[in-house]
């Protein structure tokens, strides 16, 4: 099971407005982060905010472009950490625009967040503990997230 | 000697550190019939568990000679908190896009 984030958002423009807004650096700067994206798969780059201490994070997104179907899907890596190439946030972000007949339906998926999952595959668990750690990710999932706005 | 500090992360990285969790999750175990399950010295099991227990994974009780050692859930609340993060972060950065996007249908 993942763990992921979930966002839909309804524009009145034509998908190949809003993707525009996904795929230009300096469109995707004015609502995101600042940014050198370019839309080649494989091609590594950067999101930069500012750093968040209590997450042990020092503000910089480490992506690379995983998938790219024109004004149809997008997705990319999206990893972070407290510095020093130390990674200790690996997750993927997945744009899915959908036109309909008066706009474009913007899906936002940020999966990955699996690390009880991991957990669990890496240390050769037997049934019983895999039983056991489906309650932490039960736990996990209780908490607010996955809001969809539309 | 001052412990280093692990988030979360760092503490699942480490295949035995993974492997206490597991035989942990079952039942509290001694520090003793714990490092039974490691080919390691007992002091480095013990450095182990120091950082397990610093990260919130586990908790340590003395029951007469012994040391137990009993899983806590809150280790993992650090992927909850990227998570909330996140969830924010999106449906604010989402507003944005929204708000440019209408500002420019009208101009």
């Amino acid at each position: 099971m993942a763990l992921s984030i979930k966002h839909q958002f309804y524009f009145s423009q034509s998908s190949n407005m809003v993707w525009a807004y996904l795929t230009n650096a300096e469109l995707l700067q004015l609502w995101l982060m600042k940014n050198d994206f370019q839309p080649i798969v494989g091609y590594e780059f950067t999101f930069n905010t500012k750093p968040k201490p209590d997450l042990h994070f020092d503000g910089i997104f480490y992506c690379k472009v995983l998938e790219i179907i024109p004004f149809k899907t997008l997705s990319y890596s999206w990893k972070g950490g407290p510095g020093d190439g130390i990674i200790t946030l690996d997750t993927v972000v997945h744009w899915t625009l959908v036109e309909e007949a008066k706009g474009t339906r913007l899906l936002l998926e940020h999966t990955g967040f699996d690390e009880v999952k991991n957990l669990v595959l890496q240390a050769g668990m037997t049934e019983g503990w895999v039983k056991h750690v489906q309650k932490i990710i039960d736990h996990l999932n209780a908490a607010p997230h996955g809001t969809t706005n539309v | 000697m001052a412990q280093p500090m692990f988030d979360a992360f760092q503490v699942i990285a480490d295949p035995s550190r993974r492997k206490m969790l597991a035989l942990l999750y079952n039942d509290s175990m001694t520090i003793s019939s714990l490092a039974e399950n490691f080919d390691m010295s007992r002091p480095a099991v013990s450095k182990h568990i120091k950082i397990l227990q610093s990260a919130g994974f586990i908790s340590i009780k003395d029951v007469g000679r012994e040391r137990y050692c009993t899983l806590k859930q809150e280790g993992f609340n650090e992927v909850r908190e990227w998570m909330n993060y996140f969830d924010k972060f999106w449906a604010a950065k989402l507003k944005n896009l929204e708000a440019l996007l209408n500002n420019n249908a009208r101009n």
